[in-house]
């Protein structure tokens, strides 16, 4: 069990963070573009051939497993883009764009010689695909015939899937019972194949009420509802679990 | 929490610095472009960022038809809207409004990470990237709008909509009182991301 998918609920964590700046220093910009970046070129989109040398999959999926593999006290120590600067350099170096060497002695440079320039260079088809990314996006809905498994006002189940290195199953709601809200129409893929837990072919998603009291006994506040989005496999009928039990 | 870590002291130059070594490395190797970076940086302070959000809930607010629509299927009535091309783009796909109204208020949660309709409203501000606020709303969620200035009495019913799959969501706040000889462009200025999101309210200026 990870911490990170665990999050909802938890206690003792003192005051919020009310900061609205999108980015803390400078350089965090540059590695949400990066990302960006990566999420156009990546090779399971149907985006044409362009010039970049990228000939990986890097989806969100990538970027969670990161985070989600982390130390949970890392996972509080260092900011969001600190995150993401780790995962990224760690995905790059694995798949061999560049190696560790390469990168430290680099970093070395820039470090001492705050005002070395990039280089320069790169083929425009490259910032042409990264564009049309960000207007066309890459809809994770998928055409095929759906069997709706439950209705709007089903009492539904959450499962207690074995989730092992990546989920979509917010941790708070496993075993609890919810109530269907909405159908969303259609069926949707998910990054990755998370294995075990289930989810990354085509499947209907259900929006699912909860009751906090329900989830929290005596210990949440008063008159709120918790609505989460739920992947087909994360939830059973009331009778299915209760024979599996 | 920033205190109860240790952190390095250059820690900011230290990043700044393993920032332009990679950045370096993916231009040199040819996996971007010395553009690729800044072309991103533009497309959200240009076109795609909180200022659609607040033309989209501006319209709410004088086209009581248009709201319902939005409620009852948002990219289609985006769409109606002279908004940038892409606003079902990258994580626009499928995007959902709730509307605030007397006796109800909506608070948008990813508590798995931090989902946020991009087209919409753009990136996502750090207190809604913060593991803690991601925790906490979750179960006490009074509390925490609390510390963000905003009093949310029992009486009004809190729905919170937690981000875990394909949907992106939004608040459609209330009007504020008072606003009703202002312009539609100028009822854009009061709608914040905040307000959005749901730990604030719009307010008259």
């Amino acid at each position: 069990m990870k911490l990170q998918h665990y999050l909802g609920g938890l206690e003792g964590l003192g005051p919020v963070c009310t900061d609205t700046r999108v980015f803390a220093e400078p350089w965090e910009k540059r590695i949400f573009g990066v990302h960006v970046a990566m999420m156009a070129l990546s090779t399971q989109t149907s985006a044409p051939e362009t010039l970049s040398i990228f000939h990986t999959v890097w989806v969100w999926a990538d970027l969670r497993k990161g985070a989600e593999a982390l130390h949970p006290f890392d996972y509080f120590k260092y900011r969001y883009y600190e995150k993401w600067f780790g995962g990224i350099l760690s995905y790059l170096i694995a798949n061999g764009y560049f190696t560790v060497e390469e990168f430290d002695a680099l970093a070395d440079q820039y470090y001492c010689d705050t005002a070395k320039p990039l280089p320069e260079g790169g083929d425009d088809t490259i910032d042409a695909l990264v564009e049309r990314y960000l207007v066309e996006g890459d809809s994770p809905r998928r055409d095929v015939s759906v069997d709706y498994r439950f209705a709007v006002g089903d009492e539904v189940v959450v499962r207690n899937v074995p989730s092992v290195e990546h989920t979509r199953l917010p941790g708070y709601l496993r075993g609890r019972i919810g109530v269907v809200e909405t159908v969303y129409d259609g069926a949707y893929t998910y990054d990755c194949d998370t294995g075990p837990d289930g989810i990354g072919a085509a499947m209907p998603v259900y929006c699912v009420r909860f009751d906090p009291a329900d989830i929290w006994p005596g210990n949440a506040e008063p008159n709120f509802l918790i609505y989460a989005d739920l992947y087909d496999h994360y939830i059973e009928a009331p009778a299915v679990a209760a024979r599996a039990a | 929490m920033e205190d109860l870590f240790n952190y390095r002291e250059d820690r900011e130059a230290y990043s700044a610095a393993r920032m332009r070594a990679l950045e370096d490395l993916l231009i040199k190797k040819g996996i971007i472009t010395d553009r690729t970076v800044d072309t991103v940086l533009d497309f959200f302070e240009t076109r795609m960022g909180p200022f659609n959000g607040a033309k989209i809930v501006a319209r709410a607010w004088i086209d009581a038809a248009f709201k319902e629509r939005l409620v009852a299927d948002a990219p289609s009535a985006i769409a109606e809207l002279a908004l940038p091309e892409g606003m079902a783009g990258a994580e626009g796909e499928h995007v959902r409004a709730v509307a605030n109204a007397p006796g109800l208020h909506n608070l948008i949660l990813c508590t798995l990470c931090s989902c946020y309709p991009w087209p919409v409203l753009g990136l996502p501000p750090y207190w809604y990237k913060d593991p803690t606020f991601r925790s906490r709303a979750a179960r006490e969620p009074r509390a925490v709008l609390k510390e963000f200035g905003l009093e949310i009495p029992e009486s009004v019913e809190v729905k919170i909509w937690d981000s875990s799959a394909q949907v992106r969501w939004f608040v459609v706040p209330e009007r504020p009182a008072g606003t009703e000889s202002l312009s539609e462009a100028e009822l854009e200025t009061l709608v914040t991301p905040e307000a959005m999101m749901g730990v604030a309210i719009a307010k008259a200026a």
